[in-house]
This record gives structure tokens, sequence and C-alpha cells, in this order.
């Protein structure tokens, strides 16, 4: 089986508003999705929707060939969960609350389970203390031990790293990471340089509405509007009027932070390098740099989203 | 799976202060009340010529008042224990680990009912030195006592049941307690309201309806099999409503 997850044409309504609209988007498996968005935009409702913690009003969810349902028990071990906040218990300490959440799924050996999940997340140092009394990084990896104790093939990890100090982003980026070697995780966040880092996949989300979704080289690719040079000119000279370079059709012109560097994005994605760099030659330019851009994510995710 | 559920409600239990300061108010209160009761038949078995001392009855004075006191005990004590049992879940959206995993809605309504009869157990563990006093008075129908035991617990089962309910339906404890309270005052103003009315039929539906009448029957020994059937279905239909209660969530 290809698609582990596939949403089609899912619509979430509350009396006077509407949550999502018509979503549809695939997870692949062995893939970290990223499903990206503003704060707002419908990524928690879908997640919900996705764990049938919330019903759909119309569409249809289906993850491992069955159809979601709250209800469905076959699918109850199969998808590991870490909501936005996640559901801890302050009174329980680490280690027995990691063996009641095994035991609730059914876990065979416990302990086995549990001492792994405890040496993965590195949580040894504080398996004997109350939840309640452990910092918000330590409570986000708990929350993340949960979802894996029971050895879910598909992880859905809505926002996990919100909140937490930069060492802690790292280090649950790197677990995030390794999990992803035997799981597919489907990985909300609003954190572009995140999304980049960890997922192949993406799906855009803004204002209830898939804006895009596939593998992100694809997703660059569609949005490139068309070549894009970085162009930087010896110091303290002056950019040649480009009127003069007539054969392809400018479209943009940035001159950068740097005072000698400049951004052309072209009308068409024809490779014109040579062309540009023996017209500036010509010109009298000390060529410095010359080289393609690809489109930012955040370029394409600020384009999607910007409200018009 | 209802045996973990039910541990774990019953260490969250213990492992708060609110238990112990429950199980320490309930001595308390039941303590005074048993001196009290204590000290009034004395003083009227005394005061009363020796001949008219059997017409007072030590069970009726004092056995059957403290159970009916410590019935009264209950109605604010319940609503405290199972206030946070679904309520504090939902705010702190706990009840999504259940929803995830493979436990049916009805395994985790009896699971927590379970427990919060275990705390009610204990506070009733706590009465136990009652019995020896009154067995060291020369008391020794025990029988009655057993019922007035079994009177107390199931009341206790049916408040619990309510109790769940109400902390279903709500987010917020205080509600869930304040709605628990008056759903308890309600059941024993029907039956009140079967003493007041002077139509025969309506009369005996509400004093059926109430729950008054049945804990006193058995209070007094008397157990009937419609009284059990009442406490039975009484039970039974407000787990059925918690269990439909939590199935609607979002749904």
């Amino acid at each position: 089986m290809d698609k582990i997850l596939i949403v089609d044409n899912v619509c979430k309504e509350y009396p006077g508003r509407s949550a999502v609209s018509n979503i549809s988007f695939e997870v692949k498996k062995g893939s970290i999705h990223g499903f990206l968005g503003p704060n707002g935009a419908g990524k928690s409702t879908t997640m919900k929707m996705i764990s049938g913690l919330m019903p759909v009003t119309s569409g249809e969810i289906t993850l491992f060939g069955e159809k979601i349902s709250y209800t469905n028990i076959l699918l109850k071990n199969k998808l590991g969960l870490l909501p936005e906040n996640p559901p801890l218990y302050m009174d329980m300490t680490v280690e027995s609350y990691l063996r009641f959440v095994a035991r609730l799924h059914q876990v065979k050996n416990i302990s086995q389970q549990v001492d792994q999940v405890i040496d993965q997340l590195s949580l040894g140092a504080v398996k004997k203390r109350l939840i309640g009394n452990l910092s918000k990084g330590f409570k986000q990896r708990v929350g993340l031990a949960q979802a894996i104790v029971y050895d879910a093939p598909f992880l859905m990890l809505d926002e996990p790293t919100n909140g937490l100090d930069p060492q802690s982003v790292v280090e649950l980026r790197d677990v995030i990471k390794k999990l992803s070697a035997h799981k597919t995780i489907l990985f909300s966040s609003h954190i572009l340089s995140e999304v980049e880092q960890l997922c192949d996949h993406i799906t855009i989300i803004h204002q209830g509405r898939i804006k895009a979704s596939g593998d992100i080289a694809q997703i660059h690719h569609k949005f490139r509007k068309g070549l894009v040079l970085k162009i930087g000119i010896g110091k303290g000279e002056k950019l040649p009027e480009l009127d003069q370079f007539g054969k392809h059709e400018i479209a943009e012109f940035h001159s950068l932070a740097q005072e000698e560097q400049f951004r052309i994005v072209f009308e068409a994605e024809k490779d014109c390098r040579a062309e540009i760099g023996k017209f500036l030659i010509e010109q009298g330019s000390r060529l410095m740099t010359l080289q393609v851009e690809s489109p930012e994510l955040e370029d394409i995710f600020l384009h999607m989203t910007e409200n018009k | 799976m209802i045996f973990a559920l039910w541990k774990k409600e019953v260490d969250s239990y213990f492992s708060s202060p609110l238990a112990y300061v429950l199980i320490g108010l309930f001595s308390l209160i039941t303590g005074i009340m048993f001196f009290n009761l204590l000290v009034t038949y004395s003083d009227g078995i005394q005061a009363l010529p020796q001949n008219m001392t059997q017409d007072i009855s030590f069970v009726e004075e004092v056995v059957v008042r403290l159970f009916a006191n410590i019935n009264f005990l209950f109605l604010f004590f319940i609503p405290l224990i199972t206030m946070r049992l679904f309520s504090e879940e939902k705010r702190l959206e706990t009840l999504d680990l259940y929803w995830l995993a493979p436990v049916k809605d009805w395994q985790l309504v009896l699971a927590k009912g379970l427990a919060a009869a275990t705390l009610i157990i204990s506070l009733l563990l706590m009465t136990l030195v009652y019995p020896l006093i009154i067995w060291g008075v020369g008391v020794q129908d025990f029988t009655l006592l057993g019922t007035a035991y079994a009177s107390l617990f199931l009341n206790a089962c049916a408040y619990i049941a309510l109790g769940l309910f109400c902390s279903s339906i709500s987010g917020n404890q205080i509600i869930a307690a304040l709605l628990s309270i008056l759903g308890i005052m309600f059941l024993w103003m029907i039956t009140w309201g079967g003493h007041l009315n002077s139509n025969y039929i309506l009369s005996e539906i509400f004093t059926y309806i109430g729950i008054t009448s049945h804990f006193e029957k058995i209070l007094r020994g008397l157990v009937g099999t419609q009284d059990l059937i009442y406490y039975v279905t009484f039970i039974f239909m407000f787990g059925f409503l918690t269990v439909k209660s939590l199935g609607r969530r979002n749904w």
C-alpha cells in the first residue's frame, strides 16, 4: 500500500462558519509529510478528523484502507497522535503514565516497550518524576512517548515543537527523524524551516483550503515563475541598464541588502546565464557571482497564504 | 482493561489530598453525629420511667438516624468525588487518550464509577468502629447493620451514577457538582411530593420514583425486590446516559 492516508474532499462545518472546505491530500507510506499553515488554518481540525476524534461534515478519510470513524477499533492501535495539548496526567509519574497508555493499547510486553521508549526519548532521568513537575520540553517528549509507546505505524504530530526552547526543538527534531525510519509521520507546523528540514512531502493549508500538496521539489518547481538569477558585481560598481539586454523579458528586479547584489526574475525559465554574463562583461562590469536561485519554501508559503 | 482504568482512577484519588480530606472530614462529622445520637438516646432513656424504656428502640434512635444522617452527608460528599471524573478530563483534553485506544465508552464509565464506589467504601470503612461500639452496648442485630450498610452503599452507587452523568455533560467541575447536588435533592423531593400528594396513584408513582422510600425500607431491613430493581434500573439508566453523553461528544 503506497498511500497510507487519503483525505478525500473533506469538509468540516460549524454553525455559521466553515473550518475546512473540500480538502484533499494523500500521505505516502514511509514519508514525513509536513502539514503547513498559519495559525487557525485548519491543521488541528484536520488532524482531529483524521484521528477520528471529530466527525467530518462531508467527504471521506481513509487510513490503512479503512474508513475513519471513532468506533473503528481496527485503527486504534495503528495511529499515534501528539495533539497540540498532549493528553497528560499531571499526577502520574512518567513511567506509570506510559505503562498506563501501553495497557490501554493492549501492548503485550509492556515493561520492555516502555523502557525502550524511555530510552529512545531520553526520559530515563525523569521517569520517576511526576509529569506535572516537568519542564515543557519534557512534557512534550512524554506526549510524544505516549504516541509511540504502542508502536503505531502512523504518527500525527500537531505542532510538536511549539513553545519549546531551541535546544529542545533540535532534540525533538532529531527524535522525529529517527522515528521516520520505520514510521509514516504527518507533521503539522507553521515553522517553515522546520518543515524543510524534516519533510519530503508537504501540504499547505490556508483558511481551511488546500493550497498545494505533494513532493516539496515538485511544489518548488510548480511555483517557480521563471528563472531567478542572483547577480553580484564588483564593489562600488553600478549595474548596467538591463533594458539593453532585450533577449529575455524580465519580470521582477530586486536590489538585495548588499549593494552590489541583485535578484532578477525572468518571465521564461530558459537558462540565460551565459548570455547575461556575457552582456554584463561587455558593459564593463566585473561579474563576481551569477547563480540560479530556487524559490524558498517561505516564498511559496507567503505567496499562497497572503490575504488577497 | 476495566481493572487498568479503575486502578488509574483509584491511584489518582489517593495521590491527591482530596481523598484524605474527605475521609478525615467524613470521620469527624459522623463521629460527632454518633456521639450526639448516643448521648440523646442515653438521656432519653434516663428521663423515662423504667417500664417505658423498652419502647425506645436503640436501633431506630441511633442506628437508623446515624445512617440517615450519613445519607444526608452524601449529598455533598459524592458530588465532590464525582465532579472531576469527566469534567476535568474534558478540560485537560485527556479523554482523547481513551478515544484513540481500543477502550469502549462503557468500560470507561464503569471503571470510573467503580473507582468512586471504592472511595465510598473507604469512607464507610471508617464508620465500622460504630458497630463495634453498638455491639459493646449489647445490640447484636448485625443483620440490620448489614442492610443499613447495604442501603447506604446502594444509595451512594445511585448518587455516583447521577454524579458521573453530571460530570460527563459539563467541562466545569463546579457546575458538575452543583448539578449533582440539585439532582440528588430532586430525588429526595420527589418522595416528599409523593407523601404530600392526595392522589393515590400519583403519590405511589412519586414515592417509587423518589429514592428515599427505597433507602428507608432497606435501612430498616425490609429488602424488597422492587427496591433492588429500582437501584439497578437507576444506576443502569444513568450509566447508559453517561455512555451516550460521551459517545455524543463531537460526533
